[in-house]
């Protein structure tokens, strides 16, 4: 076992400690010395880790990327910035790490819906935070969300009131504007009982090598429904980090839809805890092209009886790429009647792309339904012939095929705009976007 | 197959059978191992030369090794100090020429597994190579083997006779240094089997090993090495058992199988150490390093299992697809009870072109005891139009029971096609329903449903062992079925 090699962060700690948000709070304090600690020992997450063991962050720690020290968005292109604003949506953005009232756009919210920046929260009311903060996940998960915790500068809080319907979504907009920066953000959402809501997280950035490393923690309670959507579009040079946790009550249900398109590593952790009855849905579409490496882990805690979960990852890798998939279902002692599916399919698409995958069940209870699927192959050759049997050229029916494949993580997507924007970063990525768009 | 219920319900309610001790004079080495009795065990052996350097190779690489914790099992750390490195019961003189001169009170040991040793020559069936405690004691229808040029015979004779082929092949398949308990295994093996099938020669009939261990505080640490040459074909059985004892104690094994060219190797193994008791005290470690290297075209190799003993079992029977167009496959049924663990599995290494594999799991978890599958499909970038099926089934008969799937899938070409399946659920109360009111007992039918369930696999043994292992099914279920 060779020693792992120090982090170049910690040094860099004391630059912006007195810059952080929360100073004045002594749990917080205790909690940002306690991840910074533990990150102190072993640094990002190694290769040696088993649920790292297909994704080596190490370029990290090659460039030291640095936080902004104070909030600013003089550097925000508001053009190129609307490409990702999603139409008929309330829209919070985060610039570099920070909470931004100024680009963010909540209009006609009604008014008992708390969205507020986790900072100014924590210097007003650090109460509300306090009682959800680290409930949904540990420092002890992994040194990603102990980094997180130490280095947070910002993020958004979000509370949907019992018996409160949202009548559109609400979309996070993280973005980055620097080179080298390091955006680290800290996101809690809370979807009281009765209470129902769609979350749109969109990761985008300018064309610069970056880390954005966020976690999200969601609490969705009894009875309430919440369908959150990520749309990953970090620059082709950045490294990503996202992290959400849930934590769902009795009957509750959540949706999860990850598209990952972007970064040049991006990492995407989905945790879910299920109560009793609850029912969980993951949905996740990753396309690799490149040198692109592209890691989906998931886990799925039955914790009591009666849930239900379902998941589809599918995975399109074409270049250099490299696609990872991670799924675990644990179902404890006492979570009887669960019934679980798992579902992985890769599709190859060159040479030199590689497909691992992972899917894992966990059982400790007897009367379950449990199943897992996992395939990694090329198209199917009879389908390929029969579209050319009806006159399409070979081209032409890999394409349409590819795009079905993908497209059936698409038309998921119920809201109009965020439908479009989807779709269209999945065609940006085809080989022949042009024959493609003409049949849509 | 359908002596299932009735013979599984006389089954239900014994003890396990083979839990008897037998009183012999044993040569052991006091426990503790270093370089010393290392020397003193290829001393003993009278070894060749270059096993004292294979040997402390291995165990140099050893003592920088810790012993793995990825499996999912739960044990004490063991104290490979404490254990003794050697035991043969003891022999008169040079040991013994033929079945006669063998001591009656191994016949004897033998007669109750079921396997008489002297009665093998009438019956037109198995060749055996019994391995008791450490030393192979007895193999029959050596000449029959002879003729058709076929060499089956302990290791330790392989190595005085046939030293450049086993200097050859031994440890081309397991590295000495290829893990923690193999490196052990290197170091310490003290016999096993060696089988050469020379080329285009159809072994004549299925050869076998019976493994005992049979005195207290001793380690068995065998090695196999099978290899057929080009063309050629054979069978190999294996079976296992052990007293029952209180304190565990450990089997660590390595088994190297090498399929040249057209060559095919079927390995079955009805492994039923001591399990332990029903508190889980005492039962077998069992640490098993299974790797076969299909090396030439158009090979194949075949891995059957059905695991039903040991407290612990860590194994993986693998087959690296080297030579294009060669096929590995797996089938298991592992069977745990009490609070037997089991952590296996297999790995298919896709490295030539047009490699195929299957594996067929099923796993069936009881009382206390946690099952785990963990299997690598692994298809490297050479290997064209490779093709992988893999389903793993878990069976849970209880609620205090664990079964667990961790498969890993790595692919790095686009033209190969790998699936894999898994489902656990328990047995249905619809099939139970029905099989009742067809007038079987609740007993009787979760027999025949978990028959059912392994079907797949139990038709992969030969004959023999499928009788056998239907039979030891329905022993480990016992207590935990009704």
């Amino acid at each position: 076992m060779s020693s792992v090699i120090a982090s170049r962060y910690p040094a860099e700690y004391s630059k912006i400690e007195a810059t952080l948000p929360g100073g004045s709070q002594p749990w917080l304090r205790l909690l940002r010395a306690e991840a910074l600690k533990q990150f102190s020992g072993r640094g990002f997450p190694s290769l040696r880790e088993e649920e790292w063991r297909y994704t080596n962050v190490s370029g990290i720690e090659k460039n030291l990327f640095e936080p902004r020290l104070e909030p600013s968005v003089h550097q925000v292109d508001k053009d190129w910035l609307e490409n990702y604003r999603l139409a008929d949506c309330w829209q919070i953005v985060l610039v570099d790490g920070y909470y931004s009232a100024e680009l963010s756009n909540l209009e006609g919210l009604p008014e008992n819906v708390t969205v507020k920046s986790m900072s100014k929260l924590l210097e007003a009311d650090a109460g509300q935070i306090e009682a959800y903060f680290g409930q949904a996940v540990g420092i002890d998960e992994h040194n990603f969300v102990a980094f997180n915790t130490a280095w947070f500068t910002d993020g958004a809080f979000i509370r949907i009131p019992t018996k409160t319907a949202l009548d559109k979504p609400m979309q996070l907009l993280h973005i980055v504007t620097d080179p080298n920066r390091l955006a680290t953000t800290r996101n809690l959402v809370i979807v009281e009982s009765i209470a129902q809501a769609q979350l749109v997280e969109t990761y985008v950035g300018t064309d610069q090598s970056y880390l954005s490393a966020s976690v999200t923690e969601v609490f969705v309670e009894q009875n309430a429904e919440l369908t959150l959507y990520k749309v990953q579009c970090e620059s082709e040079k950045a490294y990503h980090y996202g992290g959400t946790y849930v934590k769902q009550s009795r009957d509750s249900r959540f949706s999860h839809h990850n598209f990952a398109f972007g970064g040049m590593l991006a990492r995407s952790d989905i945790h879910v805890d299920l109560g009793h009855a609850s029912e969980c849905n993951l949905n996740g579409l990753y396309l690799g092209i490149k040198r692109q490496h592209l890691d989906n882990h998931t886990r799925i805690n039955h914790l009591e009886p009666h849930g239900i979960s379902r998941e589809v990852y599918k995975g399109v890798l074409d270049g250099r790429a490299r696609g990872v998939f991670q799924g675990r279902v644990v179902v404890a002692e006492d979570a009887q009647k669960t019934d679980s599916e798992m579902n992985n399919s890769n599709l190859l698409l060159s040479n030199d792309a590689e497909a691992d995958t992972k899917p894992q069940l966990e059982i400790y209870a007897d009367d379950v339904k449990c199943a897992h699927g996992v395939t990694v192959g090329q198209l199917d050759e009879k389908s390929v012939f029969y579209l050319q049997s009806r006159c399409v050229d070979e081209e032409t029916a890999r394409n349409m095929l590819t795009f079905a494949f993908a497209n059936e993580m698409v038309f998921r997507i119920t809201h109009k705009s965020l439908h479009d924007l989807v779709l269209a970063e999945v065609l940006k990525r085809f080989p022949q976007q042009g024959i493609t768009q003409d049949w849509l | 197959m359908s002596a299932s219920a009735k013979e599984i319900e006389q089954l239900i309610g014994k003890e396990y059978k083979q839990g008897f001790v037998t009183e012999l004079e044993a040569d052991t080495f006091p426990p503790g191992l270093d370089e010393g009795v290392i020397y003193k065990l290829w001393k003993i052996k009278n070894e060749p030369e270059f096993m004292l350097e294979y040997r402390l190779k291995a165990f140099r690489h050893w003592q920088t090794m810790k012993s793995p914790e990825w499996a999912f099992v739960k044990f004490e750390p063991i104290d490979y100090q404490a254990v003794s490195y050697y035991s043969a019961p003891k022999r008169k003189e040079d040991g013994p020429k033929s079945l006669d001169e063998i001591d009656p009170q191994i016949l004897e040991a033998y007669k109750k597994l079921g396997i008489p040793l002297d009665e093998q020559e009438r019956l037109a069936g198995v060749a055996v190579d019994a391995v008791f405690d450490s030393v192979s004691v007895a193999t029959t229808f050596k000449s029959k083997l002879k003729e058709a040029g076929v060499i089956f015979c302990p290791i330790s004779e392989a190595l005085r006779e046939y030293p450049e082929l086993v200097q050859q092949y031994l440890g081309s398949v397991v590295p000495t240094g290829d893990n923690f308990f193999a490196a052990l295994n290197s170091a310490v093996f003290t016999d096993g089997s060696f089988v050469y099938i020379p080329k285009g020669v159809r072994c004549p009939m299925e050869l076998s090993t019976y493994f005992r261990i049979n005195a207290a505080n001793t380690g068995q640490f065998e090695r196999t090495l099978i290899i057929a040459d080009e063309g050629s074909h054979v069978s190999y059985l294996e079976g296992c058992t052990a007293p029952m004892r209180d304190e565990n104690q450990l089997h660590a094994a390595v088994v190297e199988l090498i399929a040249l060219d057209n060559a095919e190797i079927k390995y079955s193994t009805v492994q039923n150490w001591y399990p332990g008791d029903k508190d889980g005290k005492g039962g077998i470690y069992n640490f098993v390093t299974k790797r076969a290297d299909c090396r030439g075209e158009n090979s194949k190799v075949s891995w059957t299992q059905v695991e039903t003993g040991s407290a612990i079992t860590w194994k993986y029977p693998s087959c690296v697809l080297t030579g294009n167009n060669s096929i590995g496959e797996f089938y298991s049924v592992a069977l745990t009870n009490n609070y037997q663990q089991a952590d296996t599995g297999t790995k298919m290494i896709h490295i030539g072109k047009n490699t195929r594999s299957t594996i067929i799991s099923k796993g069936i978890s009881a009382g206390h005891a946690q099952n785990t599958y963990r299997g690598l499909v692994k298809v490297l970038k050479g290997a064209e139009n490779a093709r992988n099926y893999t389903q793993c089934d878990s069976l849970l008969v209880g609620d205090k029971c664990g079964a667990h799937t961790f498969p890993y899938v790595e692919v790095k070409q686009p033209s190969a096609q790998v699936e894999h399946e898994a489902t656990t659920s328990k047995i249905s109360e619809d099939q139970l329903f029905f099989c009742q009111q067809r007038g079987l007992s609740a007993e009787d039918a979760v027999s025949m449903i978990v028959n059912g369930f392994c079907k797949e696999v139990f038709k992969e043994l030969p004959m023999e062992f499928a009788v056998e292992a239907q039979a030891l099914l329905g022993l480990s279920l016992e207590g935990s079925v009704g």
